[in-house]
């Protein structure tokens, strides 16, 4: 026992002496980020995580980063959120008080953005949800920002498409009951819907509930009741769902999706039935040009698939973080002064270039955006169709 | 008590009874005592030895996440842990080992209160002054007493009561939900329920009230599915006791002035460390009351032989009645600290994963036992939180080691043990004859 017990103390004298290196080099800022790794949408966790590494590859490339002309190293500590409220604010409160964070880019999802900017606020670190478009995130938290559409602008963008596209007057919605996005966009859409065309043009407003997969019942309400377009804010697994099971049933006329629709694997489960299709989203892959493409070309090489949205948009929300923190004009080295004035540079930037397109982000936090109609084309690619700016 | 060392004990037995000997002396104040004075080491020196160890900055939650993070970094956690919390531990303990004694036996004398808060203040400040150093480790802590509460009240019906009940969720939703709109209604202003109709200052006086009316939601609710669900036994009880729990999640998606799959937001900011920790000293005392009763005998008597037990002149009905709705109490309660600690609620928050939670510690810990919940609860709650770093292979780690405790102790880690407050803090000089 005393022999090991030696042995080890040797170990931990060693290790000791090795270890303090590495420590006390250069001035360091970190990003954090905050994403579903594990739990339901893993997916959505690596795009966040890829954009990051891309991110931080160019940083690394420019020699770290200049701040009001001093060089920085940059650091990005990627925590997982298991896609988990608690866990999220678990996350967040780490990243805030363990690893002194600058800023905090994620949680994509509402659920986990919600109790995680509350944390962010509370503790004044500046956070931006790429992909949160839950209004109850930004509210009331000056510390927390988004970097896409809220849905208020996209139900009506869609609604209006339609009416300039295709001049119908009857639309018909399936959408997931139990399910916060999905829900929220059906019922704004509606709203826009019957602003347009007067009361009762939505002929149809079916609902099923998560992971139910059979909606022949809805679809046949939906085919009888005379609509002319179906709108299906739904997720990748189901937009291909229920695109098969209306077109078995005889459905012809168009089906229109929003954003949730931009996942690669959208395509690969629909197959041809998806093709043709329109759907609102924040940026186009196919026909992209300038950085957009850039990105796109850069993200396939590397990790061997298109982003869909969520990377492009964590793409663009750690480009804004770097642009306030270039902005702020030199960090002082206390880390909740510079968090506010992280912050104040958040809030104050005006016209934004990412790669979803130009932002400027209002007292609440939300970026003003234009969104964009993608056409699914016959091969399966995400075609851009049409820019509508609020 | 030799086997509790398990596989390591028969060879090298002398070791460990030495280390028992020489640590059996301490009574449980010293051994408070020397964790206070640790954490306080801590809190004055901690910055300093770390930065001497190589460390960032003071290890979290015991060195393990900066140790897989930068694996280089092992040794200097490992030392830092041993120097701040083992060796301070251990050395204060046994110094004050001889007058703590003294203590105890004085104190056993006097009613039983006293020495019991006079423990607990001491453990409270040792859990206040270890989270005071950062925000991380109290909320960690928040959440980790929470769940202790829900792996207790969940034991009584899976452990004490033998009957497999998946509907917890469900009641923690129902507590969380009731206790979260009564006070968003009344002390928040907010998108769902408008205007806040009392001013905000009386919120904490009102939050115990709105915590126990939500652990009653949660009761009403056990209640309606007692009825026709004790009726049946065993696979059938687990099975409706989950469709209760999807009832109950489609209830609040489906709620729109509840807030639907949205979920509530902005619940005040009440559920602090010491009204968690309040409540949940209510919530084992109560609970261990519970057990140790005429009624928690009668429980184990159901159990063992429902038919015997019946015979035996127990109201078997009622028995079970009273236990299921105390344990939906207790879950309610327990929703309800949680609601306000995360500050945000969604009904996807109260689904199947909770659920495996929830029971994964309820049978880490023990069944039929308070202190198996406590340690089901905080060792599983620690674990993943300290394999955080590890990210998917967290989700490897914790389900092989929970196939290991299933197969070597099936009944959990400290099943069958009763927690007896007396025997806890009586003075230790007399154990080493025992061993």
């Amino acid at each position: 026992m005393r022999k090991g017990f030696l042995v080890l103390v040797a170990i931990l004298v060693l290790g000791l002496a090795l270890a303090p290196c590495g420590w006390t080099a250069q001035k360091t800022i970190k990003i954090g980020i905050n994403a579903p790794i594990t739990g339901d949408i893993p997916k959505v966790g690596e795009g966040s995580k890829y954009a990051a590494e891309m991110w931080l590859e160019d940083i690394n490339a420019a020699g770290g980063l200049e701040v009001g002309g001093v060089k920085y190293n940059v650091e990005v500590v990627v925590e997982d959120n298991e896609s988990k409220p608690e866990s999220a604010a678990k996350a967040a409160t780490k990243l805030i008080t363990e690893d002194e964070v600058l800023a905090i880019v994620g949680p994509q999802a509402s659920s986990q953005a919600i109790p995680a900017g509350e944390m962010a606020n509370n503790y004044g670190t500046p956070m931006i949800s790429p992909w949160s478009t839950n209004p109850d995130t930004t509210k009331d938290r000056p510390f927390v920002f988004r970097g896409c559409f809220l849905d208020p602008f996209q139900g009506p963008v869609v609604a209006n498409f339609i009416k300039e596209e295709f001049g119908f007057t009857k639309a018909a919605v399936l959408y997931d009951v139990a399910s916060d996005y999905p829900k929220g966009l059906a019922e704004v859409f509606k709203e826009a819907w019957e602003k347009n065309n007067g009361p009762g043009s939505v002929v149809a407003f079916e609902s099923f509930t998560t992971k139910d997969a059979d909606f022949s019942s809805q679809l046949t309400n939906i085919i009888n009741s005379g609509a002319q377009v179906l709108f299906t804010p739904q997720y990748y697994n189901e937009v291909a769902l229920i695109v098969q099971q209306a077109h078995e049933l005889g459905w012809k006329n168009p089906i229109v999706g929003s954003d949730s629709w931009g996942s690669a694997e959208t395509v690969k489960l629909c197959g041809e039935d998806c093709y043709g299709l329109f759907f609102s989203t924040h940026y186009a892959s196919a026909g992209a040009t300038g950085a957009t493409k850039a990105f796109i070309e850069r993200y396939n090489k590397k990790y061997g698939y298109v982003p869909d949205d969520v990377g492009a948009l964590t793409w663009d929300a750690l480009r804004i973080v770097q642009a306030a923190i270039e902005g702020t004009g030199g960090l002082s080295g206390d880390l909740k002064k510079d968090r506010e004035k992280v912050k104040d540079a958040l809030a104050g930037i005006k016209e934004f270039a990412g790669i979803t397109g130009k932002m400027t982000f209002t007292p609440d936090g939300d970026p003003i955006k234009c969104a964009v109609i993608v056409r699914i084309s016959d091969k399966g690619e995400f075609e851009f169709f049409k820019s509508v700016c609020p | 008590m030799v086997e509790k060392n398990g596989a390591s004990s028969i060879d090298t037995p002398k070791r460990f009874v030495r280390l028992r000997q020489f640590l059996g002396d301490i009574p449980l104040l010293a051994w408070l005592f020397g964790g206070l004075i640790s954490v306080l080491v801590e809190t004055q020196v901690g910055d300093a030895l770390a930065s001497l160890l190589g460390l960032p900055k003071v290890p979290v939650l015991f060195g393990c996440v900066l140790a897989l993070k930068h694996p280089l970094l092992l040794p200097g956690a490992l030392a830092y842990v041993s120097v701040i919390y083992i060796a301070t531990i251990v050395l204060v303990g046994k110094i004050t080992a001889r007058p703590f004694n003294l203590l105890a036996e004085k104190m056993i004398q006097w009613p039983i209160v006293i020495p019991v808060a006079i423990h607990l203040i001491t453990l409270y400040a040792i859990m206040h002054v270890w989270s005071d150093i950062s925000l991380y480790r109290e909320l960690t802590l928040k959440l980790t007493l929470i769940a202790i509460m829900l792996t207790l009240s969940l034991n009584i019906i899976n452990g004490y009561m033998g009957e497999f009940s998946c509907s917890h969720p469900g009641f923690m939703s129902l507590g969380a939900y009731g206790a979260s709109a009564i006070m968003v209604l009344f002390f928040v202003n907010d998108r769902l329920f408008g205007k806040a109709l009392l001013p905000e200052a009386l919120g904490p006086f009102f939050f115990p009230i709105a915590l126990i009316l939500g652990g009653v939601a949660a009761a009403l609710g056990a209640l309606l599915i007692a009825i026709p669900s004790f009726k049946t036994r065993g696979d059938y009880l687990a099975i409706i006791s989950l469709a209760f729990m999807f009832i109950v999640k489609s209830l609040f998606e489906n709620l729109q002035f509840m807030g639907g799959a949205r979920g509530i937001k902005g619940q005040p900011d009440l559920a602090n460390l010491p009204t968690v920790f309040i409540w949940l000293v209510i919530c084992v005392w109560v609970i261990n009351n519970f057990v140790r009763s005429t009624m928690g005998k009668a429980l184990n008597a159901v159990r063992d032989d429902e038919m015997a037990a019946e015979a035996m002149t127990v109201n078997t009905r009622r028995t079970k009645m009273v236990a299921f709705l105390f344990a939906a109490f207790w879950a309610g309660v327990a929703g309800g600290l949680f609601a306000h600690t995360v500050r945000f609620i969604n009904p996807n928050t109260f689904g199947v994963q909770r659920l495996a939670e929830v029971l994964a510690m309820v049978y880490f810990g023990g069944l039929n036992s308070v202190y198996g919940s406590i340690v089901g609860a905080v060792s599983l709650n620690l674990l993943s939180e300290m394999l955080r770093p590890l990210a998917l292979f967290k989700w490897i780690i914790i389900p092989l080691l929970l196939i290991l405790i299933m197969i070597y102790r099936p009944t959990g880690l400290v099943a069958f043990k009763e927690f007896d407050v007396r025997k806890l803090i009586q003075p230790k000089h007399k154990s080493e004859k025992e061993v």
